[in-house]
């Protein structure tokens, strides 16, 4: 699908010595070296369509026999999760911060530098930028990732999503006519409520995570409830940290009343429900004793 | 953009490598087979009707309402087509989704359109582009396809895809002044959902997105034409 497969013949030698350790087929060197794809980059395989072959496999403990042939493909060009996280959730803070303060050309000339008259509309603005400096900061200090990398492509479409749905949202939370909830101080208090909670819950759930793995390993592990009571959820659902997500933005869809909130938050219960039943499916697959009361985001439900 | 038919009961792709491919069991492939007979003769109606209508007015006037309910009916049924076709689904839908919005949310929502000539030109562009292809379908499906028949389906794209692309944009083009004037189809602030919608700026960007979109269609098309006519020289004419 798109990118040619090319076929080589490996033969390992030591190091220091020049030895072969491992010596497969016909050795043929390559006819010219590829600086262009840098390891993270290359997906060996022992299958043209089969899985790529991890950065810690053996030689020796594959199926090869005494003749192995890899499979090379370019994943092309890569960039670091870290920097895609950080890109794209610096942007709607920004964004949202520069409807928040009602800069030139958004709204019509009279309004510019002005502030809105509804508390709700401040309350948003903190609520939506502490969202997105978590995020950052957990991104910087708590994620520890499985990859390095991902394709170069998905930085343009992460950060429209993730851009481009601030900028619709921000601009009618923000907006001169912007109508605050029908059930007013009652609704918006709840709303907070929620949000609040869900923030905590959510990032309980990444510190558990980030301690299932020591530092600058790649290794996985059944996440189990901890003594903080967020984390007692993990009885119920395998990726509870996109159920607080949901539940984050739910809680700022009530609090703004907002239907364009109400779609990004529609959209990403969709992406979220996909990626947990991805996680979901693959823990069952690695781990036989994996609890079986578990749903993959929403408890029995889905 | 609409007026481009790559997609189908069964598509290019399938026809290179259905060798490959599985083909539909007895049961599918009936009602894939009754399925494109009543397409193309619907579409062989919407012709009929449009020739007819010419012939008794003198003019190429107004000839939209002579084929109105038909159009419709045969252009919505396509939606029928996605998801049981071989091809993407994503490709399929937004073919079916465009030509769909083109009959419905512009030529039928805005009556001063419809007297264009630009609706004539892209309602022709389809009806040529749907009669070809639905029969297409159905010889392949029955395994005896016409060699004219293929060479049509890859060949009067190149002329009826312009056609119906430019057909389609004169006809939205020609409707934004009304749109603009009633605020059709749109939401203005305040409301207590803190949402807008602006008709007429929709339609400016959907006009916009035939920029990227058109070439990617019409050169995959043109590819696809390579790839089934060009065995000319290797092949017999006769299938």
């Amino acid at each position: 699908w798109g990118r040619a497969v090319v076929f080589f013949e490996v033969e390992i030698l030591d190091a220091k010595t020049k030895d072969k350790l491992c010596f497969l087929d016909k050795v043929r060197p390559p006819p010219r070296v590829y600086p262009q794809w840098y390891p993270a980059r290359q997906s060996i395989r022992l299958d043209p369509k089969g899985k790529s072959l991890k950065d810690e496999d053996v030689l020796q403990q594959l199926p090869v026999g005494t003749t192995a042939t890899f499979y090379f493909r370019d994943l092309g060009a890569q960039i670091s999760w870290v920097t895609v996280f950080l890109t794209e959730y610096t942007g709607p803070l920004i964004i949202y911060l520069l409807f928040y303060f009602r800069v030139p050309f958004i709204y019509a000339p009279k309004y510019d530098f002005t502030t809105s008259k509804h508390w709700v509309v401040h309350l948003a603005c903190m609520c939506h930028s502490f969202h997105y400096v978590k995020r950052l900061l957990e991104t910087l200090f708590v994620h520890r990732f499985s990859h390095g990398t991902m394709p170069l492509r998905n930085i343009f479409k992460n950060c429209t999503y993730y851009w481009g749905f601030a900028a619709w949202m921000a601009y009618y939370i923000n907006h001169p006519l912007y109508t605050p909830p029908m059930y007013g101080e009652q609704q918006v208090t709840i709303a907070l409520m929620i949000f609040l909670f869900c923030q905590i819950g959510n990032f309980s759930i990444h510190i558990a995570l980030r301690n299932l793995r020591p530092p600058g390993s790649k290794t996985r592990k059944i996440p189990y409830p901890t003594k903080n009571p967020f984390t007692w959820v993990f009885l119920l659902v395998s990726c509870p940290n996109y159920t607080y997500e949901l539940g984050s933005w739910l809680g700022f869809t009530m609090m703004t009343q907002c239907l364009p909130v109400a779609f990004f938050t529609f959209v990403g219960f969709v992406q979220m429900t996909v990626w947990a039943k991805g996680k979901h499916r693959s823990y069952l697959k690695e781990f036989r004793d994996y609890p079986t009361l578990r749903s993959p985001i929403l408890p029995f439900i889905l | 953009m609409a007026a481009h038919a790559a997609t189908g009961a069964k598509t290019a792709t399938n026809d290179v490598s259905h060798k490959r491919r599985k083909g539909p069991g007895a049961l599918a492939t009936v009602y894939l087979v009754i399925y494109n007979v009543v397409m193309t003769a619907g579409w062989l109606v919407i012709a009929v009707g449009l020739v007819r209508s010419y012939l008794a007015k003198g003019s190429y006037h107004g000839l939209y309402y002579s084929i109105e309910k038909p159009l419709k009916f045969f252009q919505t049924g396509a939606v029928l087509e996605v998801g049981i076709v071989p091809s993407s689904v994503v490709l399929t839908g937004f073919q079916v989704m465009s030509r769909v919005f083109l009959t419905w949310a512009v030529t039928h929502s805005v009556r001063e359109v419809q007297n264009e000539d630009s609706v004539l030109l892209f309602v022709v562009a389809w009806t040529i582009t749907e009669i070809i292809r639905y029969s297409f379908y159905t010889f392949s499906l029955l395994n005896h396809l016409p060699y004219l028949i293929k060479w049509a389906r890859y060949t009067l794209f190149i002329v009826l895809y312009p056609m119906g692309v430019t057909g389609e944009l004169l006809t939205i083009y020609s409707a934004l002044p009304y749109v603009q004037k009633t605020g059709l189809y749109s939401i203005t602030l305040p409301n207590k959902y803190n949402f807008s919608f602006d008709y007429h700026t929709f339609l400016i960007l959907t006009m916009i997105s035939y920029i990227p979109l058109f070439p990617q269609l019409y050169f995959h098309m043109m590819r696809q034409r390579k790839k089934v006519l060009g065995h000319l020289e290797e092949h017999s004419k006769n299938e």
